[in-house]
């Protein structure tokens, strides 16, 4: 066990690793009447091709499986896992993203009860054929109402220009036909896969005990019957090919206002360790010092009308790959899109990249980094997705502090390539 | 606790240790007159723009970035019969930041609210002209949302789409584009002296430096608002039904009903574990039969206006199903009024929602609201004791009774092209 007092931040975190490789994070909140847990897994909608638990080669899943498995672990085969939590008042939810699958809930009260709970249905499979077929119609109801969303399809269609062979570009919840083909047998055999406890964290932020949390989670991984961890095999290795990128497509929809987004790959791999962190965190300033609301090219961009309050833009550093996206509502979709690539096509030749702003916009990043540490759900969303590497949320006040103007001219200087961009248009449907 | 500063001029301040950040929101109160809602909203985008010391965005954005990234946002609402236009700053506490931001962030507010970009008695005619077209655009755009769309359909269709409840707060694209610099200027002259003011501080902060603070923003005295906040919309003696034609993968069955119970006492706990029972948690009937076991929609649940005297279920379902769906929430309606759920539901139902209030009291947001509705709902308890009390004290039969108040009223359906 690990116990750390972070000065700058005011927050201690207790960190250990469990014989059966479960990793437990916990973050002590005294004054607080929450108590947020998550169980995460290492596992994403990008996990379609693997090599299974005990075979030696590889398949290949039904795209949108991960998110299917994610809603069916609650359901058993005489009750739901939502009510046990409901029976105790707490609040149960779950999400999977590209590369994570997390299962929490959050609750006031009886809080051993309801770790318990979480800690048994998510190792508990239960999938027969009549609940995956029920699920079916539950999950087809969400891939149309995904459908129908405007800001889902642009974020979709830059990952299918980024990504046009890596399986990032394909939606999480996969399509109606691809989980078609979801049975118990695969659902079993991917959660074999990657439901070991060696690739899952579980995070409590709370109200708590440390060691308290630690001892119940040992006692149940104790009372299971767990084979010594097999890291999962993912062939799929990182995308960096600008070669691949599709440079624009546009997509026509019933919608009123066009759509324009700007996507940047990255060519080499970000990782979750220090040098990795202090890179995704370069890119986010050099994208705030260009971009951003105290920008004079923002201002410009926005005094013309080619870009409105809707305009944003993010950097994702996930396993094997990174991007940066660009983009909002445009009267007029290429003017925004063009604009944002002539700057990017400038490489490292950044006139906005001056010492005094820098020194603002970092002062303020950090601001909005300790406004963040209010909120429970983001405090373990953040803590859970760094368990992984070296580098852990309350780290990142002092890897903030270290970034350099240097940093981000070198960062610019690797990341802005005219090759490396894409773009992505959602124009208004014409009535003929 | 709560402080004159002046006459409909309020100050409540909440020190508490427990979060990183100081909370400050002022909120202007005005009658809800649906003809000033466009530039109402208009002027938000106005002030937040620019101030006379910081005539651009950029240099306002750049104060913000000096303030250890405040954030700071202007927006507008409902509160009953009343208008509401809220300013909110939320700073990071002087233990972190090392620097006095408390007082900085007031001197902001001062010039933001006091000292807007007014040359020879008018907005700058420029900023005024792109403002007014981006949010015009903006409400366009807001019916890519279809779900937001049909919700607020649904309310236009119950409470009568010209009238101050049947309009959204933030006003219509044309509202918005018909808004000149003199409209403008009244609508800030109206907030600036006569909207009631309640001016509310949550943090580590000490109530001497921040009534001292507060009154830096020499706010005049004006009358106290005499308008009743609650809203009671007649019975209807027959549903009311749209359907809406729209290019949509997943079409959209919302439902509005007529909330009997008062807004304190028992029946109104009681109409809020009977409005969680029926829809209004995963526990819930619609949620359990509807999503679950029917598996007929993506989501189908139920929100409580009490203050509106007002309840209103969405679903996200299939064209197809569009007659099933709507006899499923019917029956399940009708369950709940009949008493068909058992001890057991009953116990989680509400234990759900003392859970989920105990954890509201750990967000700022939550509190400063509380903080509001103290000032605005008589009756109201903002303490989770007396909550508790409230909710602990429910039984069965009065449950029934609430359910037996929620009185179907109108029925809003947006479906795909397969509508004839």
């Amino acid at each position: 066990m690990k116990e750390r007092f972070y000065t700058a931040v005011a927050e201690r975190q207790v960190t250990t690793q469990l014989a059966s490789g479960l990793r437990v994070v916990i973050v002590p909140r005294p004054t607080y009447h929450e108590t947020y847990a998550m169980l995460s897994v290492d596992y994403g909608s990008i996990d379609t091709t693997y090599v299974p638990l005990g075979a030696s080669e590889k398949v290949q899943d039904p795209e949108g499986i991960a998110h299917f498995l994610e809603h069916k672990l609650f359901e058993k085969a005489d009750h739901d896992a939502f009510d046990l939590f409901g029976a105790t008042g707490a609040s149960a939810n779950a999400f999977t993203g590209a590369t994570r699958t997390s299962f929490l809930f959050s609750a006031t009260d009886q809080i051993d009860e309801n770790l318990k709970t979480l800690l048994d249905f998510v190792q508990d499979p239960y999938f027969s054929e009549a609940t995956v077929n029920k699920e079916k119609g539950i999950i087809g109801q969400e891939i149309m109402m995904y459908q129908d969303d405007p800001g889902w399809r642009l974020y979709f269609g830059i990952l299918g220009n980024l990504y046009p062979t890596h399986p990032v570009r394909n939606d999480v919840t996969g399509s109606v036909e691809s989980i078609a083909a979801i049975t118990p047998d695969l659902l079993y055999r991917a959660y074999r896969t990657f439901y070991q406890p060696g690739n899952m964290t579980l995070t409590v932020v709370g109200n708590v005990d440390p060691q308290h949390v630690i001892e119940l989670a040992e006692a149940d991984q104790a009372a299971r019957t767990i084979a010594p961890y097999q890291a999962p095999i993912r062939p799929v290795s990182f995308d960096g090919d600008l070669a691949a990128i599709l440079p624009y497509r546009a997509a026509t929809l019933p919608l009123v206002r066009p759509k324009s987004i700007v996507g940047i790959k990255g060519t080499t791999p970000v990782d979750d360790d220090l040098v990795g962190t202090k890179y995704a965190i370069t890119v986010r300033l050099l994208l705030e010092m260009l971009f951003g609301d105290s920008s004079p090219l923002y201002q410009s961009w926005y005094d013309a009308g080619i870009v409105d309050d809707s305009f944003d833009f993010d950097f994702t550093a996930q396993r094997t790959y990174n991007y940066a996206t660009l983009g909002g509502d445009a009267t007029d979709a290429s003017a925004l899109s063009e604009a944002l690539t002539a700057v990017i096509a400038k490489g490292a030749d950044q006139p906005l990249l001056e010492e005094a702003r820098f020194a603002r916009i970092k002062h303020a990043a950090l601001g909005k980094y300790y406004q963040s540490l209010n909120s429970l759900e983001q405090v373990a969303n953040q803590v859970s997705d760094q368990s992984f590497g070296p580098i852990g949320l309350f780290d990142l006040a002092d890897v903030m502090q270290a970034i350099t103007l240097a940093d981000l001219q070198a960062a610019a200087s690797q990341f802005f390539r005219l090759d490396a961009v894409s773009v992505f248009h959602i124009l208004p449907e014409v009535d003929a | 606790m709560s402080i004159a500063l002046a006459s409909g001029v309020h100050l409540s301040v909440l020190p508490t240790t427990q979060f990183k950040t100081v909370r400050i929101e002022l909120h202007f109160l005005a009658p809800l007159d649906v003809s000033t809602f466009s530039a109402r909203t208009l002027l938000t985008s106005m002030l937040e723009t620019s101030t006379a010391a910081y005539p651009t965005q950029i240099a306002l954005s750049a104060e913000l970035e000096r303030l250890f990234g405040a954030s700071f946002g202007i927006g507008v609402a409902k509160e009953g019969q009343w208008h509401r236009v809220t300013a909110t700053l939320t700073l990071v506490n002087d233990q972190f930041s090392g620097e006095g931001t408390l007082a900085a962030g007031f001197a902001l507010l001062n010039e933001v609210l006091n000292h807007p970009l007014i040359t020879a008695g008018q907005f700058d005619q420029g900023v005024l002209a792109r403002e007014r077209e981006n949010l015009a655009l903006y409400l366009e755009s807001m019916a890519e949302d279809r779900q937001l769309q049909a919700s607020l359909a649904t309310q236009a269709l119950y409470f009568g789409g010209e009238s101050g409840q049947g309009v959204p707060s933030f006003g219509t694209p044309e509202g918005a584009r018909a808004v000149d610099n003199a409209a403008l200027l009244s609508a800030y002259q109206q907030l600036l002296t006569r909207d009631q003011i309640e001016l509310v501080v949550l943090g580590d902060v000490d109530q001497a430096q921040v009534e001292a603070l507060a009154s830096t923003l020499a706010f005049a005295p004006r009358p106290e608002l005499s308008v009743p906040f609650v809203v009671d919309t007649p019975l209807r003696e027959t549903v009311q039904a749209q359907t809406e034609e729209a290019p949509v993968n997943q079409a959209k069955l919302n439902l509005a009903y007529h909330v009997a119970a008062p807004t304190s006492g028992p029946a109104f706990y009681a109409a809020m574990v009977a409005e969680e029972l029926f829809g209004g948690s995963p526990l819930s009937f619609l949620f359990t039969n509807v999503r679950e076991k029917a598996s007929l929609a993506y989501y189908a649940s139920s929100s409580l206006d009490p203050y509106r005297h007002f309840m209103m279920v969405q679903t996200g379902i299939d064209t197809a199903d569009r007659d099933r769906v709507e006899a499923l929430i019917d029956t399940q309606l009708t369950a709940v009024q009949r008493g068909d759920f058992s001890d057991d539901l009953l116990a989680n139902i509400k234990a759900g929602l003392l859970s989920a209030r105990l954890a509201a009291y750990d967000t700022p947001r939550f509190l400063a609201r509380q903080a509001l509705l103290d000032r605005l709902a008589s009756g109201h308890h903002s303490d989770f004791a007396a909550f508790k009390a409230g909710i602990a004290a429910v039984d069965r039969a009065q449950v029934q009774e609430a359910a037996a108040g929620m009185t179907l009223q109108s029925r809003y359906f947006m479906g795909g092209e397969e509508l004839s």
